[in-house]
């Protein structure tokens, strides 16, 4: 099982879309979550990602990533829905001893946070597996006009944690292959398996990159001017999805 | 072409040096085959004609280093690229893509190759090594043997004017492996590319390469024509070098007093030896 | 000892690379699996020892479903060699990389290291013991992944191209350890593209193709099944297209190993001097 975040190859509506339009879509959905102060339409936005995922055939991959955001942002909830005052009260997680408050402001701030979190952070594993990196690229130099250098920097540590996670799951599998119990199912054992690792780790990440450094600069890169392969247009479908993005912006206004 | 002198080489942290003094001459359009066991040195040797040594990997370095006309310690890496393209030994740490037409389309852009021709020159390279359905396919999802393929596709779409490959063909089938050699010939006689590879089937060494340079302990102990480095039979054999089972079974009836005369190095070579121990003995 | 009842495998992404598996292998054999790049030879070692869970059918090995146990516990029965040695190894020396599957065997620290001294010096890395792997040539890398492999004495020997990069009498030397092993009793499946060796050693052969057994039988018989090989890329060896070349002539029955031929051409020539002087 290599890398987590990687680029998934299919024909899809979304995978055909401009880059540039895909990363439009991620700001919109960071704007439209923030603009809004309710679970409701911020699910709705959750649940269009969804969508998206389920459309370009990565549901798979991208379901499990929410589950993790979504325990993620509970236990965030934990630590601060019993500090909120204001508003009626709902309940107490300990009723008998009324302890640990819970009122209806409080819950609709978590809510929203949480919400907020899975729908803004999932829109970067999206985009990254319908996407592929050097299209990235010529986007971010061509028309956003970022150095090539930098622009490719960027995506290598976007693509970083994905690399390392691939090499866990290969290490894993070298150390379970000569019988050492590192397939257990229990997250805390999995933990102090892991922990011992970090520093081997690291540093064959870190080796994995230089080779990789190696391999690019012997190929001449930054050697000079560059041409790109890609020719990335605009077609109807992304305007028409430009349209859409708006529109949602400027819905909370009209509401 | 490539011109070698005294050079040596001790990685930082070891204490024997992985060369001792070599010096090799190759000039344009030659293709040369390496050989010798394992830690002889050859990789590093490959690595010292990319500029990889000195530029990424450390330790001391004697002697000099020249490829196209270019010194290896004076140009960076990226320079050397425009004369020698490089396979490196595991292919898989030197996919940089996720997508295979994208890693072969990678050199061609940063060597600011016009965007017609690089459709044509990936075509192209995708055809010589067999891999034209691959072309979609995500890097990571292929076996060994075709990441090396995409590999020395993304060396060979370069079209520089030195080809050096570190064990091009180590996990590919025997058709695949002979398809390779058969581009290298190609590139060699159709654009008089240098090419200088390490292999260990001394098979298509012995079939496709004009000229042979066996290592051993960081040093060039032979070096010279095919036929002619294959006539050290007895060196060969001391220090683990295969030979085609063909040359080996020639070796043998030798030894046996049976058959005096060059080596074969391929099958209707053989076929004629065999024919002649035949036929001698039965007159 | 193994058994594939109609294995089928698919990816994640879809493809479908094992079609319909139907293998056995019995306890002590020595089988070859060849095919051309691409046709699931690596997927379908990696069922064996549970990195990879069927998608349909079932599969035994010693015993034990290897669909529904853990790789850790498939591991005290069968020694895994990756393809890429750099995929396996992952300790800081060379000595804590042979020493590792034997802590989890439950070896003593003692023995461990008569065991791990052994298993180096067989393959031939015992000077390099202190050393960082990484810092080795990749034929020595793999010698290290080998010999952390033979040093548990695991029953069963799943091996995925333990040769390559390896010279001519380098890659001798590991198969004789290997048929060392076999001949103790030991089963050894191994995956290689070099024929000459299969021809040498494996007593059996299956040829994988598009995720299907092309052909599988014992390995005189496979290797000069002309058609097939050439419909993998494969070749059969060089020993048997020079015999085949004097089969017209009516020389020679089939021969795999030059060293085969040349018995052959010996006898010849002692028969027809004896042909003559009597
Ligand atoms: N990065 C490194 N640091 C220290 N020593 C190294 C390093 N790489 C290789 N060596 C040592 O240098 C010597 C030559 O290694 P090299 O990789 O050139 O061998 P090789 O002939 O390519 O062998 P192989 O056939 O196994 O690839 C070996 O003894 C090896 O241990
Ligand atoms: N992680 C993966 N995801 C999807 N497809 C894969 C993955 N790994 C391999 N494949 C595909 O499965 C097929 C079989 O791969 P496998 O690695 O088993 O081949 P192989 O016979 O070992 O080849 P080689 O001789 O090149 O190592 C190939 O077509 C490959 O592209
Ligand atoms: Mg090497
Ligand atoms: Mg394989």
């Amino acid at each position: 099982m290599p890398a987590m975040v990687e680029y998934i190859q299919t024909d899809s509506f979304f995978h055909r879309l401009n880059p540039i339009t895909k990363i439009l879509w991620t700001f919109a959905v960071l704007i439209i979550s923030f603009l809004f102060n309710s679970p409701i339409p911020i699910l709705v936005i959750l649940l269009s990602n969804l969508l998206i995922a389920l459309a370009s055939g990565i549901i798979k991959q991208v379901l499990p990533m929410m589950k993790a955001l979504f325990i993620f942002s509970f236990i965030l909830i934990l630590c601060q829905i019993f500090f909120v005052d204001e508003g009626k009260t709902l309940f107490y997680a300990i009723p008998y001893f009324n302890i640990g408050k819970v009122t209806d402001a409080g819950l609709n701030m978590s809510l929203v946070m949480s919400f907020r979190m899975v729908a803004t952070v999932s829109t970067i594993p999206i985009l990254m597996m319908t996407t592929p990196m050097t299209d990235m690229v010529v986007v971010l130099v061509e028309k956003l006009k970022i150095p090539f250098k930098y622009a490719f920097m960027f995506i290598t540590a976007l693509r970083f944690i994905p690399t390392l996670m691939g090499e866990i799951e290969q290490i894993m599998q070298a150390q379970m292959s000569r019988g050492y119990n590192s397939d257990t199912r229990n997250p805390f054992k999995k933990m102090v398996i892991v922990i011992p690792l970090a520093i081997p780790l690291l540093v064959s990440s870190i080796k994995k990159t230089e080779k990789m450094a190696i391999s690019m600069e012997a190929r001449g890169f930054a050697s000079g001017p560059r041409s790109y392969f890609r020719k990335i247009v605009m077609g109807k479908a992304d305007y028409a999805a430009l349209v859409l993005l708006l529109t949602a912006i400027l819905s909370p206004a009209l509401l | 072409m490539i011109q070698i002198k005294g050079l040596s080489f001790l990685y930082n942290d070891s204490k024997e040096p992985a060369l001792n003094n070599i010096n090799l001459q190759i000039g344009e359009g030659e293709f040369v085959g390496i050989v010798g066991p394992t830690g002889a040195g050859k990789s590093t040797l490959a690595l010292c004609l990319n500029g990889v040594i000195p530029h990424f990997l450390h330790g001391e370095f004697y002697g000099e280093v020249k490829v196209d006309g270019k010194d290896t310690v004076e140009n960076d890496c990226a320079r050397i690229a425009y004369s020698v393209g490089s396979v490196f030994q595991d292919p898989e740490a030197q996919i940089v893509s996720t997508r295979v037409e994208d890693e072969i389309a990678f050199g061609l852009e940063n060597l600011n190759i016009p965007r017609i021709e690089i459709a044509a020159r990936i075509k192209e390279s995708l055809e010589m090594t067999g891999i034209s359905d691959l072309r979609d396919y995500s890097t990571t999802q292929l076996s060994g043997g075709q990441k090396q393929r995409v590999a020395i596709a993304s060396a060979i779409a370069l079209r520089p004017k030195i080809l050096v490959l570190d064990e091009p063909t180590s996990e590919l089938d025997p058709k695949g492996s002979l398809d390779i050699f058969n581009t290298l010939q190609k590139l060699n006689k159709e654009y008089s590319i240098t090419i200088v590879v390490i292999e260990q089937k001394i098979q298509l060494l012995t079939e496709y390469c004009s000229r042979l340079v066996v290592m051993e302990k960081g040093s060039v102990l032979l070096d010279g024509p095919t036929r002619n480095v294959l006539a050290n039979q007895e060196i060969l054999q001391k220090i683990g070098v295969n030979s085609s089972p063909v040359t080996r079974l020639a070796y043998m009836l030798k030894k046996e007093g049976l058959y005096q005369g060059e080596f074969p190095i391929n099958v209707e070579e053989a076929y004629l030896v065999v024919s002649k121990v035949l036929s001698e003995k039965r007159r | 000892m193994i058994r594939l009842n109609n294995l089928c495998y698919q990816y994640k992404n879809g493809n479908k690379v094992l079609k319909n598996l139907n293998i056995h292998i019995k306890s002590g054999e020595f089988v070859a699996i060849i095919g051309q790049n691409g046709a699931g030879k690596t997927t379908l070692l990696k069922q064996l020892n549970g990195l990879l869970k069927p998608s349909q059918g079932t599969i035994n090995v010693c015993g034990l479903d290897a669909a529904k146990t853990k790789t850790s516990i498939l591991a005290k029965k069968i020694g895994f060699l990756f393809q890429n040695p750099d995929h396996q190894i992952f300790c800081a020396t060379v000595y804590e990389e042979i020493a590792f599957g034997l802590k989890n065997l439950g070896i003593s620290h003692e023995d461990i290291e008569g065991l791990v001294n052994r298993a180096a010096q067989r393959v031939g890395i015992d000077q390099y013991l202190k050393t960082d792997p990484f810092s080795l040539s990749k034929g020595q890398r793999q010698r290290v992944a080998l010999a952390s492999v033979l040093a548990m004495e695991t029953d069963v020997l799943v091996l995925d191209e333990p040769t390559t990069g390896q010279d001519y009498s380098e890659g001798l030397e590991i198969m004789e350890i290997v048929k060392d092993l076999n001949k103790r009793g030991k089963t050894v499946i191994i995956v290689t593209h070099d024929m000459e060796l299969v021809a040498q050693y494996a007593k059996r052969v299956i040829v994988l193709q598009k995720g299907s057994v092309l052909e599988d039988g014992p390995t005189e018989m496979v290797l000069g099944r002309e058609e097939s090989l050439a419909l993998s890329n494969l070749q059969p060896p060089q020993a048997y297209l020079l015999a085949k070349k004097f089969h017209k002539q009516g020389f020679f029955k089939d021969v795999y190993r030059v060293e085969e031929m040349l018995d052959e051409i010996i006898s010849y020539l002692d028969g027809e001097e004896n042909a003559c002087n009597g």
